[in-house]
């Protein structure tokens, strides 16, 4: 699935990951491939991704939504 | 016809100012670009930001909520966004002369609180009751321009935000210059609190089935503050960017006006030697008939 995480400033990632781990506002979550469309807020903490390859990459959000359908999800990271 | 030395120093003066001038035309030239880059990666975020808003508040009354309460306008603050520095034509000038001149029309009788971010700004209304009590909500109106982040305007969002939520003012506007391209800026009078409602054009939007975690109206009111941070940032990088257009503008007819100057200067140091040399040879021709 393809993945985006934007901040006001830049873009932060693009690219194909098979798992995204998300401290949402209600306790973190993942997101597996042809997860059902949904949108969620995210409280701080770090974003883990595993990107195609296996290889993983954190990152650390202040805030931010998610929003997810179609197998794309775009972050909206502070 | 002026002495020729006197003349010899205007060119030089007038030469180097125009040095000065063509440099700075080049700094901001160089800065709009960067300027104008920071509004376009912030572009998308925006873009996204309205479209999950969109998705949500179908549905859903959005004139509910603490920041889009409509209440009696008797305290209005407005943000003043200048630059910290001059030489840039009207640029400041507009935003001060249209605060004044609003705040002495459509608001008059209001309580006016005026929140000063850049120094032009804060140097024109210094001596002004209203800029007292914006001093005190907000102390960093100069350094925020040359350190414009993200956070630093979520910062005074949230500042404005609480204002508003407190009931402390009914109205928040911002006026900037919005930047439409390097020579032209547009003075720009945006209501910042309350919100102004959204027209919602297309109900495709809502058609999919999302999932809405936690649910949509703690979304909604997480997405709210973000909306509003957003739009206050993209006036500060506006304004931003325009301050480098207008800087660009100005400098680019000073450096134009001085050629001018220079070219004639040139011309008429050139008639004052020719002068200086015909009379010279009148007095030699002189003297050698006076001889015979």
């Amino acid at each position: 699935m393809h993945l985006e995480i934007i901040t006001p400033e830049k873009n932060i990632y693009k690219g194909e990951v098979s798992l995204i781990n998300l401290p949402g506002s209600d306790g973190s979550f993942g997101i597996l491939t042809n997860h059902a469309p949904i949108i969620s807020t995210l409280k701080q903490g770090t974003i883990k991704i595993v990107e195609s390859n296996n290889s993983e990459k954190t990152f650390e959000v202040k805030g931010g939504v998610i929003e997810m359908n179609n197998n794309k999800i775009i972050v909206l990271a502070e | 016809m002026a002495n020729l030395k006197e003349i010899r120093n205007r060119i030089v003066s007038v030469s180097s100012t125009k040095q000065i001038t063509s440099a700075m035309k080049m700094v901001s030239a160089a800065k709009l670009r960067r300027a104008q880059d920071a509004i376009t990666q912030m572009r998308p975020y925006s873009k996204k930001l309205q479209e999950i808003l969109e998705n949500l508040s179908s549905g859903l009354d959005s004139n509910e909520g603490v920041y889009s309460q409509e209440r009696e306008v008797k305290n209005v603050l407005f943000v003043s966004i200048t630059a910290n520095r001059g030489l840039c034509g009207g640029f400041n000038n507009n935003v001060i002369k249209t605060i004044k001149r609003v705040a002495d029309k459509e608001y008059k009788g209001c309580n006016i609180t005026i929140v000063s971010l850049g120094k032009k700004s804060n140097d024109s209304f210094k001596s002004s009751p209203w800029a007292e009590k914006g001093k005190s909500i907000y102390t960093k109106g100069i350094s925020i321009i040359d350190d414009l982040t993200f956070s630093n305007a979520s910062e005074l969002a949230e500042i404005l935000m609480g204002e508003f939520a407190e009931k402390k003012q009914d109205k928040i506007v911002l006026v900037y210059n919005q930047f439409k391209n390097a020579a032209v800026q547009e003075i720009q009078l945006e209501q910042f609190l309350p919100i102004v409602p959204t027209q919602l054009v297309d109900s495709k939007a809502s058609s999919i089935d999302y999932i809405f975690e936690p649910n949509k109206e703690f979304i909604i009111n997480e997405m709210i503050p973000k909306s509003l941070k957003t739009q206050l940032f993209k006036a500060l990088l506006d304004s931003r960017a325009s301050e480098h257009g207008a800087r660009m503008t100005a400098m680019h007819k000073a450096t134009d006006n001085a050629t001018e100057l220079i070219n004639s200067l040139k011309l008429s140091y050139n008639k004052a030697r020719q002068a200086a040399i015909t009379s010279e040879i009148l007095e030699i021709v002189a003297g050698a008939e006076a001889l015979k």
